[in-house]
């Protein structure tokens, strides 16, 4: 009781620590934490929630910018918005955010809410023998039957994969080619990839309105650092995988480390001056989030675990979570010192770990799909959630809240205070008991006596039916026959069904008949002797006859089949039928 | 394909008007959503998205087949997500996470010889790949090739280490019969993820059973550190308190079991055993016949039965419950031995003889063989009057317990049942010169922790006792079980020893035992 007692009030101490701002369950959003951002568009103090809007996840893509509780503006999107990032392009005053939202191969810039700039990602290398064969087709020289076979050949041995337009060709059917040649030929051939993740790098100060460079990860395991002002590719690195998840710390100029995770389950750790790979983490499951807590790395994977790794890869801790992660972000409070990890689980709550600990709980009216905690209006430590139905929820963290540094969940389970279920015992029982104790030898004796006797009826009864073949199945070793009956009807006409089986392996039964043993008085059965064909090893007979019931009393009996062979009385082998009760009348 | 075709037309149709090729999609433009949405669980989404993404590109996104395959896998369809990893092989020939998945699928539908050759065709295209290496020692172990399995698990932690290969590598060394080095190897582990709860109970057990209880406790002791539910570890733990008397700290652990495992026979037969150390038979008969109903055909579970029942001076019950026991586990002297107290309490003298006789015989051929049976077997025979039969029981108990204390001199024996051999040895004018001409060194020792007691009061048989001194026998018997305390129970040092409750005790260490070995299982 007292620790229940405990956890009820430290579940209250928990949810008093936030206070309810706004819940919108019907704000329809579908978005991923990478597609959201705080930040001062408007140069006013004032900090906006950007929301990339997924929309229906093929259309009505949005980008919708939130002011207090109210929806600000709304800009349409091509495309699927893959991340969104606010960062500062230049220094020029007044010294407004710019909002870059990655969409397939493609970077939409926006200032003041307004389309600025769009940039493309580079085409990747073509294949030159793909590039060969193609210019052939375009002067004709080979027709679309050769092309194929030439574009196989290359997609079966070649490093550098077919563009779309080959990969698409190799699909159509014959009659088709030629149109498809046509239509595409006189265009260069291109092989485009897209954005998967997005960052932002500081160019060359820590300060807060310092100038940012934009850090991308794509499709084709690559990764991009982007000059804010130009957006020439400052540098290039490549990845073992395609990255997923990134957190980008440092200063381009300086030094930097890029924590990335990949669609093969591991993180890489990538550090200026290094095109490739410096650390890497293998995990045992896919990484679902990844948050960086000072010079750790926290990541949620898959398996309802929650590991922190330093940035060298070395592994400090792992907790296991009640349910799966769906998100992560991170809890800073710059001005109180404190910093901690919020994990999304699938069991609708969100949960606040410092390190391995669990230091608070908090519940939500659905599966959240996405955190981000930061300064929202002029409110320092606001938490915005989106739901899995499209809600949209933001809570406003204390000041006078106090996080623990402590495990909440620490002592004894609960369920050691609970009593033991132990089956009670009755008087009676005990009264048994005394009398087993005063009468233990008699009573072993009559029960090994009643024992014996049993043993012996039992006995006798077999042999007895043994004898006279008084069971569905045969025991005789020429004659290996099974048989069971199925009654059919509500009467007063009822439909038995006899199915025989021959169970030897390859030996056929012959001159088999059948035959009803009933009371006539009660029962009138149409043949009541009939023989049976050749058994042929394995196949079930089933052979029919009706019964007619004469009597509306509603009485029944049971009827007894016989399985006879020819020249021998005792049958081979009997069933007893028990007959429903007639529930029709008999016409008369 | 009709969707597909449509597309062309206006394709065409567009063409036609400004005389350029529409710009062709890119295949991988939404694989992101689809990992993202597959990484959250979020199956039915993933599949709306895959199925969209696969109309669009006719098949041919590689990524979201591939997906699409994992999920039918998870959703048990394995033969389709084969087909499917496979078509996916064929779109990437040079991708080994095709192969990989291809082989994974073979492997649970069972073929695991058609597994390990693709894993094989992996490890060419992907030189270095832990995964491969462990999931090809997994298919080896299944094809019983443990040398093979052995050398590739081994590969895996040499490229990077993770518990489950561990945990793979302990499972084989335990399926040769090698425990030793599976503990060196969970000890590895251990140390390489000092927190993993699972490790740390399999390797708490494993020391159970080479009978190194101060590190088995050390162990399941972290276990239930990091993880207070863990149910293994509570049994483990749990049998071990009990087996030092600890019954009550023992019950408070599994209370906790018994929250999260209500239903395990086990856990019950534990709190049975526990109730009857605290010498509360109602409760522990309860909670023993609760395990028997859980699981009827355990043996375990009845020889305790047997025993309350015995303790209880319940004969005809236990009667019952130890001939079971002996139906379904005909192997073990003790079983047959406690029959041979039964029957002797309910007068068929006969019959316990021939059980004493087949308990002797079973006894014999093990390499742990207990004195304790001819003892009492010894007993039964002065009892009827039977010298010279008895001398020889008498004979061949000394030949036991020579031979246990020259194969390990630290063996205890119950004061008890020295104090009863003593003076058996002295009613059948044997012992004294040969066997327990020792006994003062080793009285010392047993005096220190008795396992098996042997209770000593001694009437003519056929009497009953009263409550009272069936109460104080079980108390003597709750002490065998801890090994600490010294002292004898004092109201039984009577006269001669009385074969029933002689035969109790052994059974009290069978308890034991069979409480640990349950829980090892």
């Amino acid at each position: 009781m007292a620790s229940v007692h405990m956890e009820m009030k430290d579940s209250a101490v928990s949810s008093s620590k936030w206070l309810d701002a706004h819940y919108d369950p019907v704000a329809n959003l579908y978005t991923f934490s990478s597609c959201i951002a705080l930040a001062d568009l408007h140069g006013d103090g004032e900090n906006k929630l950007v929301v990339g809007d997924l929309g229906t996840g093929a259309s009505n893509m949005k980008l919708k910018v939130y002011r207090g509780t109210g929806l600000l503006s709304e800009n349409t999107l091509l495309d699927l918005p893959t991340g969104l990032v606010s960062f500062l392009m230049d220094q020029h005053e007044p010294c407004t955010p710019a909002i870059a939202v990655a969409s397939g191969p493609f970077i939409y810039i926006y200032k003041n809410l307004r389309p600025y700039f769009k940039f493309t990602l580079p085409t990747l290398e073509v294949n030159p023998l793909e590039q060969d064969v193609w210019s052939q087709a375009r002067e004709d020289m080979i027709d679309p039957m050769t092309l194929k076979e030439m574009l196989e050949g290359i997609r079966d041995k070649a490093d550098i994969p077919l563009s779309v337009r080959s990969l698409r060709f190799l699909m159509l059917e014959p009659q088709d080619m030629e149109a498809y040649v046509n239509l595409h030929k006189q265009q260069p051939i291109r092989r485009q990839t897209v954005i998967t993740c997005i960052g932002t790098l500081k160019k060359n100060m820590a300060d807060d309105d310092a100038v940012s460079c934009l850090v991308i990860g794509t499709e084709s395991q690559e990764v991009y650092i982007l000059d804010p002002e130009a957006f020439t590719i400052l540098a290039k690195m490549s990845l073992p995988s395609v990255p997923t998840l990134m957190d980008v710390t440092g200063q381009f100029d300086v030094e930097f480390r890029i924590t990335i995770a990949c669609r093969n389950g591991n993180i890489y750790i990538l550090r200026r001056d290094s095109p490739r790979p410096k650390y890497c983490i293998e995990l045992s499951s896919h990484p679902v989030g990844l948050v960086r807590m000072g010079k750790n790395v926290v990541v949620g994977c898959a398996q309802e675990t929650l590991h922190g790794y330093t940035q060298k890869g070395k592994k400090l801790w792992t907790t296991y979570l009640p349910a799966p992660v769906t998100t992560m972000a991170v809890l800073d409070l710059p001005t109180r010192g404190f910093q901690a990890v919020l994990v999304g689980l699938a069991n609708c709550e969100v949960h606040v770990y410092r390190d391995k600990n669990l230091i608070s709980t908090i519940k939500t009216p659905d599966l959240v799909t996405s955190i981000c905690f930061g300064r929202y209006g002029r409110e320092d430590g606001t938490l915005i959630m989106t739901t899995k139905g499209g809600g949209l929820i933001v809570k406003i963290l204390k000041r006078t809240a106090v996080f623990d540094d402590k495990d909440s969940a620490p002592g004894p389970p609960i369920a050691q205070s609970i009593r033991l279920n132990v089956p009670k015992k009755t008087k009676l029982y005990v009264d048994q008991t005394m009398r087993e104790r005063e009468n233990a030898v008699a009573m072993h004796r009559a029960f090994q006596m009643d024992l014996s006797r049993m043993r012996l009826a039992a006995a006798r009864a077999y042999v007895k039916a043994l004898e006279s073949s008084l069971t569905p199945m045969s025991a005789s070793l020429t004659e290996p026959l099974k048989m069971n009956a199925v009654v059919q009807g509500l009467g007063p006409s009822f439909k038995l069904t006899l199915n025989i089986q021959n169970t030897a392996a390859c030996r056929p039964v012959m001159n088999l008949a059948i035959s009803f043993l009933y009371d006539e008085n009660l029962y009138s059965m149409r043949t009541a002797f009939f023989k049976i064909p050749l058994l042929v090893p394995g196949l079930n007979y089933p052979i029919d006859t009706f019964v007619e019931c004469l009597s509306d009393k509603g009485i029944s009996d049971i009827i007894k089949v016989f399985v006879l062979r020819e020249g021998k009385s005792a049958p081979l082998l009997t069933a007893h039928i028990n007959m429903p009760v007639s529930e029709g009348l008999a016409l008369n | 394909s009709f969707v597909s075709k449509l597309i062309l037309i206006t394709q065409c149709s567009y063409a036609c008007v400004c005389f350029s090729a529409p710009e062709l999609p890119i295949l991988e433009r939404r694989n992101w959503l689809i990992h993202l949405h597959y990484i959250r669980k979020d199956y039915e989404t993933c599949k709306a998205i895959i199925k969209e993404q696969l109309q669009e590109t006719q098949g041919m996104c590689e990524y979201a087949v591939y997906v699409q395959a994992l999920i039918l896998r998870l959703e048990g369809k394995i033969q389709q997500s084969l087909e499917l990893f496979q078509s996916c092989a064929i779109l990437n020939p040079t991708s080994s996470d095709n192969l990989k998945q291809v082989a994974r699928s073979l492997f649970l539908l069972g073929k695991h010889k058609a597994a390990i050759e693709v894993y094989n065709e992996a490890t060419r295209l992907n030189q270095k790949d832990w995964e491969i290496n462990h999931n090809l020692g997994v298919c080896y172990i299944y094809t019983k090739d443990f040398k093979s399995a052995e050398e590739q698990l081994n590969m895996a932690l040499q490229q990077n280490k993770h518990d489950m290969t561990y945990m793979m590598l302990g499972k084989i060394y335990l399926l040769e019969g090698d425990t030793e080095k599976a503990i060196e190897i969970y000890k590895n582990a251990v140390e390489f993820s000092p927190e993993n709860t699972e490790l740390l109970t399999t390797l708490g057990l494993l020391y159970m059973q080479l009978g190194k209880y101060q590190k088995a406790f050390e162990h399941l002791g972290n276990a239930l550190t990091y993880d207070p539910n863990n149910y293994k570890a509570i049994l483990a733990a749990g049998s071990m308190m009990q087996t030092h008397g600890d019954f009550d700290v023992a019950m408070n652990k599994y209370r906790v079991a018994a929250f999260a495992v209500p239903e395990s026979p086990p856990l019950w037969n534990n709190i049975g055993m526990c109730f009857f150390g605290k010498k509360k038979y109602v409760a522990a008969i309860s909670c023993l016949k609760r395990a028997n109903y859980l699981s009827p055909f355990d043996w375990k579970i009845l020889y305790n039965l047997g025993l309350v029942h015995l303790t209880m001076q319940q004969y005809a019950s236990a009667f019952h419950f130890l001939s079971a026991a002996i139906n379904l586990h005909p192997r073990m002297g003790e079983l047959y031995m406690l029959l041979a107290v039964a029957l002797t309490n309910l007068d068929d003298v006969d019959n316990a003889r021939r059980s004493y006789e087949q308990a002797v015989q079973l006894d014999f051929n093990k390499c742990y063989s207990n004195p304790l049976v001819n003892l009492n077997f010894a007993v039964l025979l002065y009892n009827q009057g039977d010298k010279k039969a008895a001398l020889q029981q008498y004979q061949d108990m000394e030949k036991k317990v020579n031979m246990l204390v020259e194969s390990n001199s630290n063996t205890e024996f119950d004061p008890e049942l020295i104090e009863m051999a003593q003076k058996m040895g002295a009613a059948l004018q044997a012992g004294e010169n040969l066997l327990w001409s020792k006994p003062g060194k080793e009285s010392k020792n047993s005096q220190r922790s008795s396992s098996s007691k042997v209770t000593s009061s001694q009437q003519p048989l056929g009497t009953n006792q009263a409550l009272g001194q069936a109460m104080s026998s079980a108390a003597g018997y709750s002490k065998s079980i801890a090994p600490s305390p010294p002292t004898e129970p004092p109201g039984e040092l009577e006269a001669e020893d009385d074969v029933e409750e002689a035969a109790e005790p052994p059974k009290a260490k069978e308890k034991k035992k069979s409480k640990s070995r349950t829980v090892a299982e």
